[in-house]
């Protein structure tokens, strides 16, 4: 791989730096790394907790900045389709400089990242007043991000609200709730958190909260339904959308979809995915019934059909950094095939499983060292998904998280749909992947399920 | 059996999170004592041999209303999880209203209220169903208001901020600290150890006014009340 030093070079601009320096607290809640993406639209950072049932990305456009250059680097051996900056960062060692806020907007005059490929290094500079240039050399680990295509707009349930509403109810919520719920019909908005039922007095306190659709900018409920996820990425996510000064965005469908929450200005663009419970817990339920699968089928991609989808082929990195991950989130394989063959069974039934979501690992499917089980784990996402390669081929990918007109930027990108089963902990037990199977139910049954 | 109360005024809902906060602090349980008149905090289990009792007058409620288990005995017992009554009104400071109910839901409940004033005529309100057990007539007497002996000296404490301080750091040094008190306004916190002892004088306090029995009238009685460091520096907070 051919050096190159310029990948890219954005000045941050007065306020914006805290901005960006909040954006990667926000993401360091999600997670250990951080995947630095820069593309010709801006800066995309990424994150993705280590169980997988959340993800965050947030865009900043190349106006966010007050200059922006990115040029790709060493294209790929054999077409010209330029190779991305696979940028890899530990949280660690980046989240320590854009810690202090507010030294960032005072202090600082000017922010300065830029990449050197050739020493594996992304160089932030700050030219601080009185002169001080502070220099931070942060290593990056080469390593394809992973993606997530989630059609958004395909949701049934759009709400959006002003994000200080949900903060002062949020602040109310007794604090040691691990989950929270979302519950809607038409005519009404609750919040809802418990953790449990047992008949002593140690069992947990319900609460509740209803908002009038009238307090929402926009409330459009196509389905009634209850959705329930992790409490604390909720208060992570609100506390980002506040310095944001934008609604929140709401998009869901059936309990076992992931929830999207999503801000956009005109300069930069917030998305989380997190996963929901895929049956909601009723107050009488037991523990075991709370199954976190997250109605993630995991497939199995064809090395041929996907050659033919992906347009374009990257050096092998992805197999390394998926299968290091692999194995903190799978256990045996064979449960998995099975619920590769449950999932496609289910998924099948139902031809209007919108939530199809192409996975898109910008992965090199065709030069993978490895056999067809990297490739298989090789690609993560969030929601069901129709097994049928046909299917696949004949839908239009969209992208979550561009902007509308740039939706065919990314039909060349993309690949393939698998998915992962994601043993995702919002508990703290983690369950097996048995049980997760065990609860699972056919999607059919869950959309025609009407909840109130 | 009923029970419905509501609380509107700012410096009383403050005053109330405030108790709940520090009962949370004391004890796991805490006996919830619905009267004709008033409210009682009643929490068991405390350290040693403490006891703490708080009431509230159905006064300062804006609406009071109960029914208690019978016209003979008409009162109701609650036995609940302090900390569930701390933490739901914990951030209640900006409610509008505090609203308390008995509930059944499935089982009782003590259902706390929490009124947000909010933009154009929607009024948001947080619901929090706080699981109870009704206590049963024979376990009333357990927690029955404390008779508080007629004491010896009655003194005013100082600023309760300085205190704390002080306490805290003398439970740094030994376990018990020594109060002493007299008629005329002097008030003594000492902690002893084998190496040290510490010694805070206050002088100025006042005395309350109510007549104390059994009172020497010497110029410098002093009474002597030996108090568990930890429990005193949890009530000073």
């Amino acid at each position: 791989m051919s050096g190159h030093t310029d990948g890219l070079r954005p000045p941050l601009a007065a306020a914006s730096r805290s901005l960006f320096g909040k954006a990667i607290q926000t993401l360091s809640r999600v997670s250990d790394d951080l995947w630095l993406d820069p593309s010709e639209k801006g800066l995309a950072l990424r994150a993705v907790n280590s169980c997988h049932s959340t993800y965050g990305y947030i865009l900043f456009s190349s106006l966010f900045f007050q200059h922006y250059q990115w040029s790709p680097s060493a294209t790929m051996r054999d077409n010209d389709i330029p190779m991305n900056l696979n940028c890899k960062l530990a949280i660690k060692s980046i989240l320590p400089i854009f810690r202090c806020l507010n030294y960032l907007e005072k202090s600082v005059e000017k922010c300065k990242i830029v990449s050197r490929l050739d020493k594996c290094r992304v160089v932030f500079q700050f030219f601080c007043k009185h002169g001080i240039k502070r220099t931070h050399n942060v290593y990056f680990q080469d390593s394809q991000p992973l993606k997530i295509l989630f059609e958004k707009s395909l949701c049934a349930n759009i709400l959006m609200i002003r994000p200080r509403l949900l903060t002062e109810a949020i602040v109310l919520l007794t604090s040691n709730q691990e989950e929270v719920t979302f519950s809607v019909t038409p005519g009404n908005f609750c919040l809802k958190s418990s953790s449990g039922e047992s008949l002593d007095l140690s069992s947990s306190v319900y609460s509740e909260m209803s908002f009038d659709p009238e307090e929402f900018d926009f409330f459009q409920v196509g389905l009634d339904t209850e959705i329930t996820f992790c409490f604390k990425e909720l208060k992570g996510i609100l506390s980002f959308s506040e310095v944001m000064h934008v609604p929140l965005s709401i998009y869901f469908d059936f309990p076992g979809k992931p929830v999207v929450l999503s801000m956009d200005d005109m300069l930069l663009e917030a998305n989380f995915i997190l996963a929901t419970l895929s049956d909601h817990p009723s107050r009488v339920s037991s523990p075991q019934s709370q199954s976190l699968c997250l109605s993630q089928a995991l497939r199995r991609t064809e090395p041929t059909q996907s050659s033919a989808q992906v347009g374009q082929s990257q050096a092998s990195q992805a197999p390394e950094s998926i299968s290091r991950a692999a194995p903190k989130r799978l256990f045996p394989k064979d449960p998995l095939d099975s619920s590769c063959a449950t999932e496609t069974k289910r998924a099948s039934t139902n031809q209007d499983d919108i939530s199809e979501v192409p996975e898109s690992v910008v992965s090199d499917m065709e030069e993978g060292p490895g056999p067809s089980q990297l490739r298989k784990f090789s690609c993560m996402f969030f929601g069901a998904v129709s097994s049928q390669q046909q299917e696949y081929a004949s839908h239009p990918l969209d992208s979550l998280a561009i902007a509308s007109d740039s939706e065919e930027d990314w039909d060349t990108d993309r690949l393939e749909r698998a998915g992962l089963r994601v043993p995702a902990a919002m508990v703290s037990q983690s369950q097996g992947i048995q049980q997760m199977l065990q609860a699972e139910k056919p999607v059919a049954k869950k959309v025609s399920e009407a909840r109130k | 059996m009923k029970f419905r109360a509501k609380i509107t005024s700012k410096s009383i809902l403050e005053l109330f999170i405030q108790v709940s906060g520090t009962v949370a602090r004391l004890a796991k349980v805490c006996v919830l004592r619905v009267c004709r008149d008033r409210l009682c905090f009643c929490p068991t289990g405390l350290l040693g041999e403490a006891q703490l009792w708080g009431e509230v007058r159905r006064g300062v409620f804006r609406h009071f209303c109960m029914e208690g288990v019978s016209e003979e005995f008409n009162e109701i017992y609650l036995e609940l999880m302090s900390e569930h009554l701390a933490r739901a009104v914990r951030n209640a400071g900006n409610a509008s209203s505090l609203k308390l109910q008995l509930t059944n839901k499935r089982r009782p409940c003590l259902t706390v209220v929490v009124e947000l004033a909010s933009c154009p005529g929607h009024s948001r309100a947080m619901v929090h169903d706080l699981p109870v057990k009704v206590l049963p007539r024979r376990w009333w007497k357990e927690c029955a208001e404390p008779r508080v002996p007629a004491s010896d000296v009655s003194v005013y404490l100082p600023a309760l901020k300085t205190l704390k301080n002080m306490v805290e750091r003398m439970a740094n040094v030994g376990d018990r600290v020594l109060l002493e008190a007299n008629q005329n306004g002097k008030m003594n916190l000492s902690v002893e150890t084998d190496v040290v002892t510490i010694k805070s004088y206050f002088k100025n306090l006042g005395n309350p006014p109510k007549a104390v029995l059994g009172m020497t009238q010497e110029k410098d009685p002093e009474s002597m009340v030996q108090v568990a460091s930890i429990t005193y520096h949890v009530f000073a907070s």
